[in-house]
């Protein structure tokens, strides 16, 4: 059974495949969190090493309660680590990094604007400063693009967990941050419509070459998208394996599932998860 | 909305005319000494309303108006300022309490003092009430905006200004329309008390007048139309909250 010090080898090896001598696009050295509540310290995750690379999409498996929106949290520069350095670019990250889109697990619209103005608000900021038509252009391509088209007048209130979903990824994708953090974004969905969101989110990240660090607790979600899958221990996270994912791109995403490859490499990472998803239930 | 025939409407309207017709009655048994009667009060209004009302009917309206326009403009703002800013809320929220503890009210001699027997007193009156309610709503609205749509739009690169003007700003905007519903009675009670006290002119000055005079069947059409225009204050704010407010109603 592969154990953490594994988990390091494969790090430097994935390092080592993506071209060596380039600094990680995302860096995190000896990063552990703790949260201190009223009484006790609570551990969420044990001081961990990994390096992201450029455009590299990134998948973040474990048991929830491991830590993984904890990093991204960390990565966004909305939590301070209380161990450890966060890099972006090769600067430790202090204050908020507007580098990032983050897609958080809740959707966190705006509830008093329609779903056509919530997707349009990153582009009305002065720091893009974009014509009111072009803007309005790209946020009927946006809501086209995940499947809202009609629904530009309703407000949050008014649509389903899954279509707020599909509009706080509109919002995040439209202004095309150079990496995107997400988180869950696609829990609510039903199997199809996952699918056909996992397929645009692939086109589009591809396209831009966006850097994706994506957390979920579906592993075959992460298979399909990533290029490299972190497996997490239950609390206190920490790395339990990480596994490249060498299935050529553009990935089907509708038949991927049912390659020999696809299976193996779930097969073997459902065996590291299992553990720690029965250890993680246990508390 | 289609408006089909309610027979409990019916049955309002019966329940009325009984109660008015016991009045009546009473009037017509007692003499009217203290009661008054439903005919001699109509007949008063329409009196009234031939012109010798309006004055009166628009001093108020504009102590009202104006008073509640300072008011909710000065305590938003305050409640907005504090609620963003802990240092300054740890500062002046103490102070604001405090003076929030003195019945506004009794503050009505003072005003007049300073500000004369017209309008002003009364709508500086008007205007401290409706500044407190909406403070402290505000306040409240303020302090509680969620920080993690405060962070997304941070994270889209807004600066302090669009930060306010897109996220904590319409955040707080049910806080202030609820400050603003619950403020106008305060506003009316406060106009007329301060009218009451001493002024030349007003529904609070008819009110005090009549009472005066023992008129009472003056004194009961005062009453009267306050308690029409209290039913159309709150009316039309309830109308504005429903209308501005339609993202909230807004069901899936």
């Amino acid at each position: 059974m592969p154990k953490g010090d594994m988990a390091g080898d494969m790090a430097g090896d994935m390092a080592g495949d993506m071209g060596g001598d380039l600094a990680p696009k995302i860096d995190l050295q000896g990063v552990g969190k703790r949260f201190v509540t009223r009484e006790r310290e609570v551990e969420a995750l044990q001081p961990i090493d990994l390096a992201i690379q450029d455009h590299e999409f990134v998948a973040l498996v474990g048991p929830s309660g491991c830590g993984k929106s904890t990093i991204l949290n960390m990565i966004a520069g909305l939590l301070p680590p209380s161990a450890g350095v966060v890099s972006y670019d090769g600067a430790a990250i202090g204050g908020l990094n507007r580098a990032v889109g983050y897609m958080t697990q809740k959707d966190t619209l705006l509830p008093w604007r329609t779903a056509a103005d919530n997707v349009r608000i990153a582009l009305e900021l002065k720091c893009r400063a974009m014509p009111w038509d072009e803007a309005n252009e790209r946020v009927a391509q946006m809501l086209t693009l995940v499947g809202l088209t009609g629904f530009e007048k309703h407000y949050p209130a008014e649509l389903s967990g899954g279509m707020r979903k599909r509009v706080a990824l509109a919002r995040t994708l439209i202004y095309e941050p150079e990496t995107l953090l997400m988180d869950e974004p696609f829990g609510a969905l039903d199997a199809q419509l996952k699918l056909l969101m996992l397929d645009q989110l692939q086109d589009l990240t591809r396209q831009r070459r966006m850097t994706v660090v994506f957390v979920t607790h579906d592993l075959g979600e992460a298979i399909t998208l990533a290029d490299r899958v972190v497996v997490f221990s239950a609390r206190p996270g920490r790395i339990r394996a990480i596994r490249p994912v060498a299935l050529p791109r553009p990935r089907d995403v509708f038949r991927i599932r049912f390659t020999e490859d696809f299976a193996h490499l779930h097969e073997s990472l459902w065996d590291e998860l299992k553990d720690e998803v029965t250890r993680g239930t246990e508390v | 909305m289609v408006r089909r025939f309610d027979p409990i409407v019916l049955w309002q309207i019966v329940v009325g005319l009984l109660l008015l017709a016991a009045w009546e009655a009473i009037g017509d048994i007692s003499g009217g000494m203290w009661t008054s009667r439903p005919t001699l009060i109509a007949v008063k209004l329409a009196g009234w309303l031939q012109g010798s009302l309006y004055p009166h009917l628009a001093t108020t309206l504009t102590e009202v108006v104006v008073g509640v326009a300072f008011g909710v403009s000065l305590g938003a703002l305050a409640g907005l300022v504090l609620g963003r800013s802990p240092i300054a809320a740890g500062i002046l929220r103490p102070i604001v309490v405090a003076f929030y503890s003195v019945p506004l009210v009794a503050l009505a001699p003072l005003f007049i003092m300073f500000f004369g027997l017209d309008m002003l007193p009364k709508i500086v009156l008007v205007g401290t009430v409706v500044f407190f309610l909406l403070f402290f709503n505000t306040f409240a609205g303020a302090t509680s905006v969620d920080q993690e749509l405060v962070a997304q739009i941070d994270l889209m690169g807004s600066n302090r200004r669009e930060r306010f003007q897109k996220v904590v700003a319409p955040a707080c905007s049910p806080w202030i329309i609820g400050g603003i519903k619950t403020a106008m009675p305060y506003a009316l009670v406060a106009a007329t008390t301060g009218e009451m006290l001493a002024a030349r002119r007003g529904l609070g000055f008819l009110l005090s007048d009549a009472a005066s005079q023992f008129d009472m069947t003056s004194l009961y059409a005062v009453l009267f139309i306050l308690m029409l225009l209290g039913l159309a204050i709150s009316e039309v704010t309830a109308w504005a909250e429903r209308h501005l407010l339609r993202w909230r109603h807004a069901q899936g």
